[in-house]
């Protein structure tokens, strides 16, 4: 059994789908495609898949990954190729490679928020208004059910950048199995603390390990 | 696609993934290179209408034409909708993205008459006239197929055209008539008159209508050349039939998330009370090799490991256990299961059992419909008591142990002995599991029995029968619930009041157009779903219209009535249902098509087992 990495996006329409959906569009593409694939060995055998880590429903991914296993050796580069054929429009595979880290070497996620508005400098200036307070409280969905949780010291390291009929903010945020922070808090910030309901379309350009490098 | 104002709303509403579009397979063509833009409505949301063959089959038969792009619309659930209205967002095509409202044809499938309202809200959220009479330009053309066309005069003020019959054919057919009239610049009315001249095309506006002083329809008169009946198109021949190598895969989960391939088209069965075994004859099979060949073809651009191979009545086919093995020689391989949507109590048998996989061990499903054999005689289901008890014990020594069974109640010549037998033909299936020396050891026998109302349905036997009213079935229901039962065996029943307005519109006239449009102002909709419906909402639309829906719904028929749908020809004859309706006071079984040829009419097509067994026909 040979370990391989699929790097791909899932933009566009395909960012309102659920990473279980998800996971069953890989499986006909992958089957399709004719790549090797190990299966499970259970009662029902399925492809073995691990994905590194699942994006919330309508965030896009510029650069997510999973692993399968391959049977034998193949053409990786062909293998890509091949594969994105199967898959919808909005998810296009950028690469196969060899793993040379282990998912939990995750530690943050890069993420790009792109507020489309006629006033892009008045709502930047109300984001750092907000972020200038002592704590910025939102309610956090968690497994335990609601709690409040200060979004302060993740946001105001954040980039703004003001363009045309735009607002762009850029940082890094905790993404790992030990702990997540969801980049649709700030919108639930400016909502539940401003009153303001912007829509932004957020994208996580890349995951990176815990001194800032890439996930590889 | 998705138009980008909708964006903003998507994370707000229920599974945004229903309204993107962008599934592998769908059809995405060059406005340019296209000249005729069909819009397939589907009165349901998403996941229902991905679940249709239908619409599978029409989208390809339509977009393998190059000049003619279809694209697929489905209702928005009340919370997009919602959205949608309070931001002036139009209905829109999954696949372009496109508002309704460019389309030149929007097209319904009538598949169940509580989605009749949906039809009319999806229109007004495409901001499109309700009303032909309201649409003058050849543009928007309204039109719809589907088992409820066979009976479409509550809609008939709605639409432009009916399909009436398999629409692999007709439906394009009509689609290249308008595209010629668009190059000519012929109006509207000329086009409608040009196509009702087609066969299988009723065009309500060219026929009038007048009705007696009791309220029932006296005749109907064509004009303007339209022929006095309109007879329902009829494909011949399923294996050159178009049927589609590629469908859209849906991303999110529907109902029926496999691929699915028509292995034959009607039934020989010709149970009294099923509006679909009357409508779909003659009886017409796959051969085997189209059979595989479709279904590897379907495997192999969707990428699903489970085939249903459905029909009516799949266990009719004749070679089925053959069929079954031919379909082995690669689907084991491919890991690939094959299922059967439905199974008769007469041919369950280990020797089938063993060549389906997906039939889970944990519950198995059967419909006998009725309780008594009287009652099973009276609507033909010639299924016997031994024959049910023969089943189920064979299935509780192959390891089933949770038995589902369906029921009607409100069939005609119905008495409540015939509704108490229902429960205790559940009883007997408790003792067969008990008596069965090989059942399943530790686990506990569990049957779930599930009763309907009957709906009588025109070109049924049944059609001149009044419905039973809603007392009557709350009191059948009533004795479902307190007859004696033993612990292992479950009651459940549907609503009598969606059955009541089901049987309004089955057999309902032009009048109801005026009662739906009402309706539809209320705001209902989505009446199938228990969470919409609204019963007195409903009441008070017929009472605005001075409509009596039991007019409808519960009045028994005479046998010289002339009926909204008489001037429409499904092959089947009147005296035959006539007849049968006879047959069935008296309790008397007709045999089925296999068998020998009972004369119902479907021959005149001259096709399917028509051929095979009436031989005066070649």
């Amino acid at each position: 059994m040979i370990n391989v990495r699929i790097w791909f996006s899932k933009t566009g329409a395909v960012k309102y789908i659920s990473h279980l959906n998800l996971t069953r569009c890989m499986a006909r593409a992958i089957k399709l495609s004719g790549i090797p694939v190990w299966y499970t060995q259970g009662f029902n055998p399925r492809i073995y898949m691990t994905f590194a880590m699942p994006l919330s429903l309508g965030v896009s991914g510029e650069r997510e990954c999973m692993d399968i296993r391959l049977t034998e050796e193949i053409d990786l580069e062909q293998a890509a190729q091949n594969l994105s054929k199967f898959l919808p429009e909005d998810i296009a595979v950028l690469q196969i490679t060899r793993p040379q880290m282990e998912f939990d070497e995750i530690a943050y996620g890069e993420y790009e928020l792109r507020f489309e508005t006629a006033e892009p400098q008045g709502l930047a200036e109300e984001i750092t208004s907000m972020l200038d307070s002592d704590t910025v409280q939102v309610m956090k969905h968690g497994k335990k059910g609601d709690k409040p949780f200060d979004i302060k010291p993740y946001f105001s390291e954040f980039v703004q950048q003001v363009e045309q009929g735009a607002l762009v903010l850029t940082g890094r945020l905790p993404c790992s199995n030990s702990g997540s922070v969801n980049p649709g808090l700030l919108l639930d910030a400016l909502k539940s603390l401003r009153g303001f309901e912007p829509y932004a379309e957020i994208r996580r350009k890349r995951l990176l390990t815990k001194d800032f490098s890439d996930m590889r | 696609m998705y138009p980008k104002e909708i964006e903003k709303y998507l994370l707000k509403v229920q599974k945004p993934g229903r309204y993107v579009g962008g599934e592998p397979h769908s059809v995405v063509k060059e406005k340019k290179d296209v000249e005729v833009r069909f819009a397939f409505c589907f009165p349901d949301i998403y996941e229902i209408g991905m679940s249709h063959l239908g619409i599978k089959i029409l989208y390809g038969a339509f977009n393998q034409v190059p000049y003619f792009w279809c694209e697929r619309v489905f209702a928005p659930w009340i919370d997009m909708e919602q959205h949608m209205t309070e931001n002036h967002i139009p209905l829109y095509a999954l696949e372009s993205g496109d508002p309704v409202k460019d389309f030149d044809f929007i097209g319904f499938t009538l598949q169940y008459e509580l989605s009749y309202t949906n039809i009319l809200n999806m229109l007004k959220l495409s901001g499109i006239p309700l009303r032909s009479a309201d649409r003058p330009e050849l543009f928007h053309i309204v039109v719809a197929g589907g088992p409820c066309a066979c009976n479409p005069e509550p809609l008939a003020d709605f639409f432009d055209l009916f399909f009436l019959g398999d629409g692999e054919e007709v439906d394009p057919e009509v689609m290249e008539l308008y595209r010629q009239c668009k190059k000519e610049g012929t109006g509207k009315q000329e086009f409608l008159r040009r196509a009702a001249q087609i066969e299988g095309v009723y065009v309500p506006s060219l026929y009038d209508v007048e009705y007696n002083g009791d309220g029932t329809v006296r005749r109907y008169t064509a004009k303007e050349g339209a022929p006095a009946t309109v007879r329902k198109r009829v494909v011949n021949n399923m294996d050159t039939a178009y049927f589609p190598e590629s469908f859209p895969v849906p991303l999110i989960d529907v109902v029926h998330d496999r691929v699915s391939v028509e292995v034959l088209r009607g039934c020989i069965r010709g149970c009294r009370f099923c509006q679909a075994g009357f409508l779909y004859r003659p009886f017409r099979e796959k051969s085997i090799e189209t059979i595989d060949r479709q279904c590897q073809a379907l495997c192999a651009s969707s990428g699903y490991d489970e085939i249903s191979l459905s029909s009516l009545s799949t266990s009719d086919y004749s070679c089925l256990l053959e069929l079954l093995d031919h379909l082995h020689r690669w689907t084991e391989k491919e890991k690939v299961s094959l299922s059967l949507p439905s199974l008769r109590v007469d041919n369950f048998s280990p020797e089938l059992m063993a060549r389906v996989n997906s039939v889970r061990k944990s519950g198995l499903t059967f419909a006998p419909e009725a309780g008594s054999q009287r009652m099973r005689d009276v609507i033909n289901k010639n299924v016997t008591q031994e024959e049910l008890m023969r089943t189920v014990n064979t299935a509780f020594s192959e390891g089933w142990t949770r038995i589902k069974l369906y029921f009607m109640i409100g069939l005609p010549t119905e008495t409540m002995e015939d509704v108490e037998a229902i429960v205790e033909l559940g009883n007997q299936v408790v003792d067969v599991f008990f008596q069965n020396k090989e059942k399943p050891r530790g686990k506990a026998v569990e049957v779930s029995l599930s009763a309907a109302a009957f709906v009588p349905k025109p070109f049924t036997p049944f059609q001149w029968f009044g419905q039973d009213t809603m007392e009557v079935l709350h009191e059948k229901q009533q004795a479902l619930k307190t007859a004696h039962r033993s612990k292992r065996v479950s009651v459940s029943y549907h609503g009598a009041q969606t059955s009541f307005l089901e049987a309004v519109f089955a057999r309902g006239d032009r009048r109801l157009c005026s009662v739906l449009e009402k309706a539809t102002e209320f705001g209902l909709r989505f009446d199938g779903w228990d969470d919409c419906f609204d019963f007195e909402r409903w009441m008070e639309a017929f009472q605005a219209c001075g409509l009596d829906p039991a007019f409808y719904a519960n009045r028994v028929r005479d046998f010289e009535e002339v009926f909204p749908w008489d001037h429409l020809d499904y092959g089947i004859r009147k005296d035959f249902l006539l007849e049968e309706c006879r047959r069935a006071y008296a309790a008397q079984t007709t045999p089925n098509c296999r068998e020998i040829c009972s004369g119902c009419g479907a021959s005149c097509y001259k096709g399917g087992i028509c051929v095979d067994k009436r031989k005066d026909l070649v």
